[in-house]
């Protein structure tokens, strides 16, 4: 996946760190091109964090390596950190501040001398800094994370969970955000539970499961493979039970429904439906969830660590 | 360093500090204007009634000159147990919740090393000790001055302060690095903080009996000797270089420790 002319700027091979009980991160590999917006996709403690630790540096691998811009993520992280923004995925700014006074103090343990970018993110994000942090909302401390996360015009951009906490407002602004620091050329990854931020950000996605990667994929295949659910409601039991006895990919649902996936053919679905009587039809996208089992579901024999966590850890 | 850092927690942190201040300065006024050059055998007949007691927090011998007054009722509890409080609070404060809490992130998310971050935080922790030893001297030397002048020697109080800033050194160090050591925050705190108590009951139990004068000999604040500085005696100063260099080197462990753990932050 790495193009020959150009080095990735982040990258990670056979990064290994095992919290036990099966936490943790294992053998994870994967490269980041300049310019390019990587999504990190996975239900809530699957390892997202624990990797972003890692190219942090504030945790050293068990195994395997971590770089970005060459450089070692543990051994050269205050270099690193130079040109690099970070947005932590636990809200944990200095509560006894304003915001004002953290923006401040965070810019200048930053070196930064110019607060206009500051100034520009706090009027963007309707963020009103001068109170105490520890007063502020869950999605007010969000957003001074991501004031100071982009403050510095950072080339590298690491965001863990960036939108939990904003409201569908600020999310499309943060997305707006990320699309115009992808213009300047930053390179950016960005960890989400959240199918929709990353689908409308990110050039590739990871999924990770479990602790393992089950896949990079570019958002254009998976954006095509994406399945609609269809739940059909008939008129009766009866007639649900004729439709599933004609249509075995289909499965019941509560009464007289049932849930069918639908791969492309949507004229031959509409079509074949016309010949029950359906008292309802609603369409959802695949959850991630589904997604999952859809794109690699035949590949589970071969790796028996992503079967293992079928039941694992998602909320 | 990092002058900004190092200004932040200075700040942060000037409140506390402030209160055990007040609290020092209003033992040592107490404790000065009680002093009587005449009638100091009203004290000696209060502590020959409960001599253990006495003892026990440091303030057996009889006084007759105000720098013994001193010594006896100050620095054999009061200006080791409040300093201590205060460098737990304080270790708790830019060390322990930082890592807990995950505030340390935003610290090392700035291109500033673990080791000069460290530094800082144990930079300020220093500053404030050397301030308090400072406000404490002035105190003293104030108060004396002004209710008793010229009874006070205040060649030997300077050395008496000296070595009680390497005392606080010691027992900054040894909070410090278990701030540093340990990933549970409460493992962090009371590793130091339990080993302080501990040695301070022991000195108390050392000196309240004689059955019990062996802890004397494994206690790391017997090296403190308050009365040895007074009369400038090469033991007492030994051990308050040593306490200082002890209390260095544990500075420096924690800061080595800090820049190769792992942090969950």
């Amino acid at each position: 996946m790495n193009s020959p002319d150009h080095a990735p700027v982040i990258e990670l091979r056979g990064f290994t760190k095992d919290y036990g009980n099966g936490r943790g991160a294992f053998d994870v590999s994967f490269a980041i091109e300049p310019g390019e917006v990587f999504g990190y996709l996975g239900p809530n403690g699957a390892g997202k964090t624990v990797t972003m630790r890692n190219l942090m540096g504030f945790i050293r691998p068990d195994s395997g390596t971590a770089r970005i811009g060459g450089l070692d993520c543990f051994r050269d992280r205050a270099r690193i950190q130079a040109n690099l923004g970070y947005l932590p995925g636990e809200i944990a700014c200095m509560d006894e501040m304003t915001g004002t006074a953290f923006l401040e103090f965070m810019a200048r343990m930053k070196k930064l001398r110019d607060r206009t970018r500051m100034n520009e993110l706090v009027d963007y994000f309707e963020l009103d800094p001068a109170r105490r942090i520890r007063k502020m909302s869950k999605g007010t401390k969000q957003k001074v994370g991501l004031v100071c996360a982009f403050m510095g015009r950072p080339d590298i951009i690491l965001l863990d969970e960036p939108t939990s906490g904003l409201d569908p407002l600020m999310q499309s602004r943060f997305i707006e955000l990320v699309l115009e620091e992808k213009r300047r050329g930053a390179t950016i990854i960005l960890s989400s539970h959240l199918f929709d931020e990353v689908e409308r950000t990110c050039d590739r996605v990871a999924f990770i499961r479990a602790g393992r990667l089950a896949a990079v994929e570019h958002m254009d295949d998976v954006r095509r493979s994406r399945k609609r659910v269809f739940v059909v409601t008939f008129a009766d039991a009866g007639e649900r039970d004729r439709y599933l006895a004609a249509h075995t990919e289909a499965h019941a649902v509560g009464a007289a429904a049932a849930e069918t996936l639908v791969t492309g053919a949507m004229d031959a679905f509409v079509k074949d439906l016309a010949a029950y009587r359906v008292a309802d039809l609603t369409a959802r996208e695949q959850t991630l969830e589904e997604l999952f089992m859809h794109l690699y579901g035949a590949s589970e024999e071969a790796q028996p660590h992503a079967s293992a966590s079928k039941g694992g850890s998602h909320e | 360093m990092s002058s900004t850092l190092f200004a932040k927690e200075l700040r942060a942190n000037a409140f506390v500090t402030a209160i055990i201040a007040a609290v020092l300065a209003m033992y040592i006024g107490v404790i000065v204007s009680m002093f009587d050059p005449d009638l100091g055998a009203s004290l000696d007949m209060m502590m020959e009634s409960m001599p253990e007691l006495f003892a026990a927090f440091g303030m057996a011998n009889a006084a007759t000159t105000l720098t013994d007054f001193l010594i006896n009722y100050l620095y054999g509890f009061l200006l080791t147990m409040f300093p201590f409080v205060l460098i737990l609070i304080i270790v708790n404060k830019l060390m322990v919740r930082y890592i807990d809490r995950g505030t340390m992130a935003y610290l090392l998310a700035t291109p500033n090393s673990r080791t000069r971050i460290a530094v800082t935080l144990a930079g300020v922790l220093v500053a404030v000790l050397v301030l308090l030893v400072a406000v404490t001297t002035a105190l003293e030397v104030g108060f004396s001055e002004a209710l008793f002048p010229g009874d006070l020697d205040t060649e030997a109080l300077l050395r008496m302060n000296a070595g009680l800033l390497a005392l606080w050194l010691f027992l900054a160090g040894m909070c410090f690095f278990s701030a540093c050591l340990f990933s549970n925050a409460g493992l962090a705190l009371w590793a130091g903080g339990g080993l302080g108590i501990l040695f301070f009951l022991m000195q108390m139990v050392g000196q309240a009996g004689d059955k019990f004068e062996w802890l004397k000999d494994v206690n790391p604040l017997m090296l403190y000797d308050a009365t040895g500085l007074a009369a400038s005696e090469d033991g007492a100063i030994g051990g308050a270089v040593a306490l200082a260099a002890v209390g260095l080197v544990l500075f420096a462990a924690a800061v080595a420790v800090f820049d190769r753990r792992n942090l969950s932050v």
